[in-house]
């Protein structure tokens, strides 16, 4: 048991030496935790969405009510922080924005917008009123997807909320007995009237409620770099197991395996004190990030308990992986290469980068091979405010995982000849 | 000519000697572009965001906030029972869950008593807009129920009902009304995409397909520096210096073998763009020539000058790796550059992978040609002179 | 004959540090030419200014009528070099690596094709010609490194140490190679610390240690610089003090110097034979057993000996 340790410490030592290899473990997570901090605004405050200051360009040629209206929309307080206004004089200045992309949309309101919309007296008598509509330009930026979306979703709220209005006082007017033998001058006054009554109603009457609830939100609020961070180490964590796999076929090349297995020390104990240093190897590398996770980015992570259990089980998963990949492996040169495909397509399998929801199920499926989903899992659970109690499923799966390839490996090492003397 | 042919040949070579190369030469560039694109090969596929609802009413009225969801141009509903909602959503494997209650019906509606419930996964984009279409959507159907209610409120005031009977009479045509008046109701917003000339559709795949092809073509081409260290380290440099041939030729001959070989690279991953995910990349074949060749030199300029500095291969393939990731990240290959914050947006634009990055959407996303690419083709061609002026300065063969 | 190197007063400094201290000498057509001297004496140095790597610091050097300051590329036409540690290209296959190196020679075509099978031929890899070098032994990878050096037809061949870490047979072989390459003509400029490479091979030998080249000659010239002395090796035990012994004996008459390398004794004496009851009365009447012992005639090594006062093989 003693041998297996020395063998596991030295294995620990070599990797902490290997500047290359720190680069991977180490420094290359770090950078993108922190690049991911920068993109997504978790440094400079703001909204946690991500999109904010959104420059929009309006040109408001309706110059009435309604224009007017939708203006005073863009320039509120509550949408302040998310959109970033400006007015343009002419819808082609506006246009011209776009094109260059200094603005993610424009929104232009036509001359006649609001005319077209409050009710009149042909509107009434055609009854269901067929006119070309006066319709408001979006010009959006096709870079800018996003952000022209949620441009979008502003000026359609508004509309949606003009356009109750005008179907408020329309079915209002309509119903009102002797209508038709009004003066079209008490009609309009009239519908401007109920118009301006019903836009200005909230639906208390007889809207539906939307009843929101952001799962454990009220508890404590989700930072986006409690899951970046540990996807970011999960991810080169499967770096660090193919690297210390690679280590046993460099090791009998090098001769010091034959060496060990010559000595009065038995392959088990040899294997065990390599897998032991990937092991002590990966740990070392997750709790080191984590921990920079907590004093860089003030990332709190709660129960130290179910951190320290949740990376041993999912550094135990991913050594599963390693050593899977050391016995199918013919030379270093391929397991390295095997093992960085490996980190990349678990990395992006797992969640690190992309979320799966809108993925195909088979890419759900095999999402959940990967312990980066289990290990991600369970961190965003801690960083929700649960506890080792909670970690019971994704520790529980990540510990099948790395017990199974064990057996996997270790069947097909019996098979080769990487432990023979 | 000859030498540096000789040149591109052996480095060809070296680099396809194992399979492995082809994984990170096309196949994980295209694995990582079709996840990425959403795992849907083509844009045949549903691009809305799915929406899970649990659809416990079972009533007219939930039935048309349904259908009103589907009619969205945000979400895509998806009516499943509500255990399995809440399944995938504890497993986070769905954004947010929608969930009508039983009950809910015309008359809970009149009352006011009508609630449905929502439910969000922390800090996703894709709740919020889930959000914000549901309201819209509950708000189309409540509005004709709520606009004959103010019907029938102003009727009253002005002219009071004999009865009840009168009352409800005078509600339900009030309600039929509006429904009408709600189904003719004219589009009253046009959406139109900024510069595309033969009317493309905006595909978000696109980003993805541009992006990837930038990450897996600068990563390579920033491992010249790894090709330099290794050259070093052999002692085949050295001794190529005691042949004939000048340092000029070897260099020459490297990064351009490097530069065509990640030509061909993006050659394939275009290809895949436009026959596999049917995506605009071919429309000005000759700005997409000029911004895949300013991208590629300014890559293997960067390359080259970490060449100088690196010492070990190891080291330079570590240092590649990492740069081009993190480069890729903060040039917006990963995530569209709209989400950064705007201080960062004006940050990244110290990168080449920002400009590369911006070049290609312009191609393929805004429809742009030559003309409009030339500013980022111009800032890639300052980027490689930079680099390739210290590059070659601080040149060393041992 | 005449000379197709010559050397002039060659100095190349490394900040305060100077690794070749301006040394002179010329190597004639024809002629295998070595430079002897321990590791670190500044023999890679040299023959990489003269290939035309490194700048000298002072000095020049004209190879085959060309300066290596002034015309390198003239110079580089004319040289093949050979260099100490493989520069090859292990991926690529022997005659893959021989085509590139073949090109940049400025070869090319069917010459360069009918080139390659004849150095094939030569190095005796014609059969494996088609292996990746990277399967090789470390025998054949230094007979396709010496192959790269050969393929343009170089007057002139600098070899650098060629056979350090090698098995006997393939230095056996390279050794053999040297000799047939000078039969054909070719000049050759080989670099050793062995001394009985330079011995076999040599024409001529240059002595070099800390930079300084502090003899030339022949073989017969140089030993008879040492003049008539034998060079006597006392093997002792790993658990004895060599040191101890070998100022002991200092001391003895007829002993000229005495030098420790590992557990062996050198000590020069004009005659080994008179000396030898002598030293071992030394030994025992220290305690030192001696193992076994060698006499040996002049040879290169006492030279070294002789000039500074060290073995070789420090």
């Amino acid at each position: 048991m003693q041998k297996l340790f020395l063998i596991g410490i030295k294995d620990l030592k070599l990797a902490f030496r290997d500047r290359a290899a720190l680069m991977f473990m180490l420094l290359a997570p770090f950078l993108l935790t922190l690049g991911l901090g920068f993109v997504t605004g978790r440094f400079s405050g703001g909204s946690t969405s991500g999109l904010s200051d959104i420059p929009v360009v309006i040109v408001n040629l309706d110059k009435a009510q309604l224009g007017d209206a939708l203006l005073d929309v863009f320039y509120s307080d509550d949408l302040s922080a998310l959109l970033e206004p400006a007015e343009a004089d002419s819808p082609e200045a506006a246009r011209r924005l776009i094109d260059e992309d200094q603005a993610a949309a424009a929104v232009i309101i036509p001359a006649g917008f609001s005319e077209s919309i409050i009710p009149s007296r042909e509107m009434l008598d055609a009854g269901a009123f067929s006119a070309e509509p006066v319709q408001i330009e979006i010009y959006t930026n096709p870079a800018r997807p996003t952000s022209a979306g949620v441009v979008k979703a502003v000026v359609d709220e508004f509309i949606s909320r003009v356009e109750e209005g005008r179907i408020g006082s329309m079915t209002s007017i309509l119903g009102i007995p002797g209508i038709e033998t009004m003066s079209s001058l008490e009609v309009e006054g009239l519908a401007q009237e109920m118009f301006a009554e019903a836009d200005g109603q909230d639906f208390s009457s007889a809207a539906i409620t939307l009843r929101t609830d952001s799962q454990g939100a009220d508890a404590v609020e989700f930072d986006p770099l409690a899951y970046m961070a540990p996807g970011m180490a999960l991810m080169f964590l499967m770096f660090t197991v193919s690297y210390g796999g690679r280590s046993l076929l460099v090791e009998k090349i090098q001769g010091t395996l034959p060496r060990l297995l010559v000595s009065p020390t038995r392959p088990w104990q040899v294997l065990g004190g390599k897998v032991l240093g990937i092991f002590l190897t990966g740990y070392a590398q997750v709790g080191i990030l984590i921990i920079a996770s907590a004093l860089f980015f003030q990332v709190r992570w709660g129960d130290p308990l179910g951190i320290a259990m949740l990376i041993a089980a999912a550094v135990f998963g991913a050594c599963g992986w390693g050593l899977l990949l050391t016995a199918l492996g013919r030379s270093t040169g391929q397991v390295g290469a095997l093992g960085s495909a490996m980190m990349l397509i678990f990395g992006i399998l797992g969640g690190t980068f992309i979320s799966l929801e809108d993925m195909p199920a088979f890419v759900r499926a095999i999402s959940a091979i990967t312990p980066n989903a289990w290990g991600l899992d369970g961190f965003t659970t801690l960083a929700l405010g649960g506890s080792l109690a909670d970690l019971g499923k994704p520790i529980l799966s990540l510990l099948v995982m790395g017990a199974s390839l064990f057996v996997i490996s270790a069947f097909i090492f019996g098979r080769s000849n990487v432990m023979k003397r | 000519m000859r030498k540096i042919l000789a040149i591109i040949i052996k480095d060809a070579i070296m680099r396809f000697s194992g399979f492995s190369e082809l994984l990170f030469f096309i196949i994980l560039p295209i694995i990582f572009t079709f996840l990425l694109a959403g795992g849907t090969p083509s844009g045949d596929e549903d691009a809305r965001i799915r929406l899970l609802v649990v659809d416990e009413a079972q009533t007219a009225l939930s039935a048309q906030i349904v259908s009103e969801l589907a009619a969205s141009s945000a979400v895509r509903p998806e009516v499943v029972s509500r255990a399995d909602a809440e399944e995938q959503f504890s497993q986070r494997r769905a954004s947010s869950i929608f969930i009508i209650p039983a009950g809910l019906d015309t008359a809970s509606l009149q009352e006011g008593t009508a609630a449905v419930d929502f439910r969000q996964q922390p800090n996703n984009l894709n709740a919020s807009i889930a959000q914000r279409a549901i309201q819209t959507a509950l708000r189309r159907v409540s509005s004709a129920v709520s606009a004959a209610n103010t019907a029938v409120s102003q009727r009253e005031e002005a002219m009071p009902f004999a009865s009840d009977a009168e009352k409800a009479a005078y509600f339900d045509q009030s309600l039929e009304l509006a429904r009408e008046l709600q189904e003719d109701t004219p589009q009253r917003v046009t959406v139109i995409r900024a510069a595309t000339p033969d009317q493309v559709e905006y595909d978000p795949r696109a980003n993805s397909s541009a992006g990837q092809l930038i990450t897996w073509v600068f990563i390579p081409l920033f491992g010249i520096s790894e090709l330099f260290a290794y050259e070093r380290a052999t002692g085949t440099l050295r001794r190529l210096l005691t042949t004939p041939t000048r340092k000029a030729t070897y260099l020459l001959g490297t990064i351009s073998g490097q530069v065509l070989m990640a030509i061909v690279q993006m050659l394939l991953l275009v290809g895949f763009g436009i026959l596999v995910m049917k995506l605009a990349w071919g429309r000005d074949p000759l700005a997409l020539a000029v911004m895949l060749v300013c991208s590629a030199l300014a890559a293997a300029a960067i390359g080259s000058a970490m060449g100088a500095f690196v010492k070990t291969s190891g080291q330079a393939n570590g240092l590649s790796i990492m740069l081009g990731m993190v480069m890729a990240l903060m040039g917006g290959c990963w995530y569209p550059i709209e989400l950064f914050p705007p201080a960062i947006q004006t940050f990244v634009k110290v990168l080449p992978t920002t400009w590369a990055m911006q070049g290609m959407l312009d191609l393929v996303l805004r429809g742009g040609g030559l003309v409009d690419i030339l500013p980022e083709a111009g800032v890639l061609l300052g980027f490689a002179a930079v680099f390739f002026a210290v590059g070659v300065w601080r040149f060393r063969y041992e | 004959m005449p000379s197709i190197l010559e050397v002039n007063n060659l100095v190349k400094k490394y900040g305060d540090f100077t690794a070749v201290k301006g040394i002179s000498f010329d190597i004639r057509e024809g002629e295998i030419f070595s430079l002897l001297g321990p590791n670190g004496a500044g023999k890679t140095t040299t023959i990489s200014m003269l290939s035309t790597l490194y700048d000298p610091t002072d000095g020049d050097a004209v190879i085959a009528g060309h300066s290596i300051k002034k015309y390198p590329m003239a110079v580089r036409q004319v040289i093949g070099v050979v260099p100490q540690d493989l520069a090859l290209y292990e991926e690529l296959t022997a005659r893959e690596n021989l085509e590139f190196w073949g090109q940049m020679y400025g070869l090319g075509g069917k010459p360069l094709a009918s080139r390659i099978d004849e150095v094939l031929e030569q190095i005796g890899l014609t059969d494996k010609a088609k292996n990746r070098v990277k399967t090789y032994s470390g025998g054949m990878k230094r007979r396709v490194n010496i192959g790269v050096g050969l393929l343009h037809k170089p007057r002139l061949l600098f070899m650098d140490e060629p056979t350090v870490g090698i098995d006997p047979q393939s230095r056996r072989a390279i050794l053999d190679t040297v000799k047939a390459l000078n039969a054909q003509g070719m000049t050759v400029l080989y670099t050793t610390h062995y001394m009985e490479e330079a011995a076999e091979l040599s024409n001529r030998v240059g002595i070099i240690d800390h930079g300084e080249l502090i003899a030339l000659g022949t073989q017969d010239e140089l030993t008879r610089q040492v003049g008539q002395t034998d060079t006597l090796l006392l093997h002792i035990g790993e658990e004895e003090d060599p040191e101890a012994l070998s100022t002991a004996l200092r001391g003895l008459p007829g002993v000229q110097n005495a030098d420790v390398s590992d557990h062996t004794v050198s000590i020069i004496t004009p005659s080994a034979e008179d000396i030898l009851a002598a030293v071992v009365a030394k030994a025992n009447e220290r305690g030192i057993k001696i193992r076994s012992l060698d006499i040996r005639e002049p040879n290169l090594e006492a030279v070294f000996l002789h000039l500074t006062g060290r073995a070789l093989r420090d």
